[in-house]
């Protein structure tokens, strides 16, 4: 199992198959896991991680830490992107689109392991979790207050600006 | 926690709304379950647990100065042994009580 996991976890980032609506912290059939490794070619690459790790063997916490630094936006949500599982995850991802960002995203729902690692990374309970240039955020709530505010504006402003320059 | 007439078994609002009380000195304190919203979500379905999804708002002088994010970490503190045992998610408005007069 824990030989597997570097790998499960990347391949994490993976379009869940599942249509089912999932708000919760735990699921109950942990077969899932060991048995499927869900294809990603759905996946837009806007929202892929950056993949270098592939090879290299790492700690969660490290693929957590890695995740944070390469990428600006960074969430671990329930669900993907193009299809959130869980009302608050997919809150936070229709705030952060409103920005010219590049978001990637981890699906804590496909790795239960995964999830234990940011949660004890971020020492915070829930999901969504929204990481930007590094700094922990926090969830839904707060992202959509700093959205309210304009704060959120401001801390992606550079983001925002070198996305329009490599464009 | 004032207790009147049939000693029920607390629910976790009553537990939620005394540690909050107690830990924050909160102010004023709404604590609305939820769970009905979520209910048939497959982490929940099956589940002893009904009462997983709430939504808080609290007035705490403890906020003063504090971030959302250290906000937010007070009253997941004060709520850890819930988080652990069913409590899914708590959608929070934490305010200072200068925030929540200037609300008004």
């Amino acid at each position: 199992m824990a030989r597997s996991l570097s790998s499960m976890v990347l391949k994490g980032i993976a379009v869940s198959r599942s249509s089912r609506t999932v708000c919760g912290s735990f699921y109950h059939n942990g077969m899932r896991y060991s048995t499927t490794v869900p294809s990603d070619s759905d996946t837009h690459e806007d929202f892929r991680p950056t993949n270098k790790l592939e090879s290299s063997p790492l700690s969660l916490k490290d693929v957590v830490e890695q995740d944070v630094k390469e990428n600006p936006v960074m969430i671990y949500m329930k669900g993907v992107p193009e299809f959130p599982q869980c009302g608050f995850s997919s809150l936070a991802v229709r705030v952060l689109k409103q920005y010219n960002v590049p978001l990637s995203a981890r699906n804590i729902l496909e790795n239960p392991e995964l999830k234990g690692a940011v949660k004890s990374f971020s020492n915070w309970p829930t999901f969504p979790q929204i990481f930007i240039k590094g700094e922990f955020i926090g969830g839904s709530d707060i992202i959509l207050n700093m959205h309210q505010t304009g704060e959120l504006k401001e801390k992606v402003k550079d983001i925002a600006a070198n996305q329009e320059k490599s464009e | 926690m004032g207790s009147r007439g049939a000693n029920l078994v607390l629910s976790r609002a009553n537990r939620m709304r005394a540690k909050l009380q107690s830990a924050l000195e909160a102010t004023a304190l709404e604590i609305d379950d939820v769970s009905y919203q979520h209910a048939g979500h497959a982490a929940v379905r099956g589940t002893a647990d009904s009462e997983t999804h709430f939504n808080v708002k609290i007035v705490s002088p403890k906020f003063d100065g504090q971030s959302l994010v250290k906000r937010h970490r007070l009253v997941y503190d004060a709520l850890a042994d819930e988080l652990q045992s069913g409590l899914h998610a708590v959608s929070i408005v934490a305010k200072t009580p200068q925030e929540a007069a200037a609300a008004k």
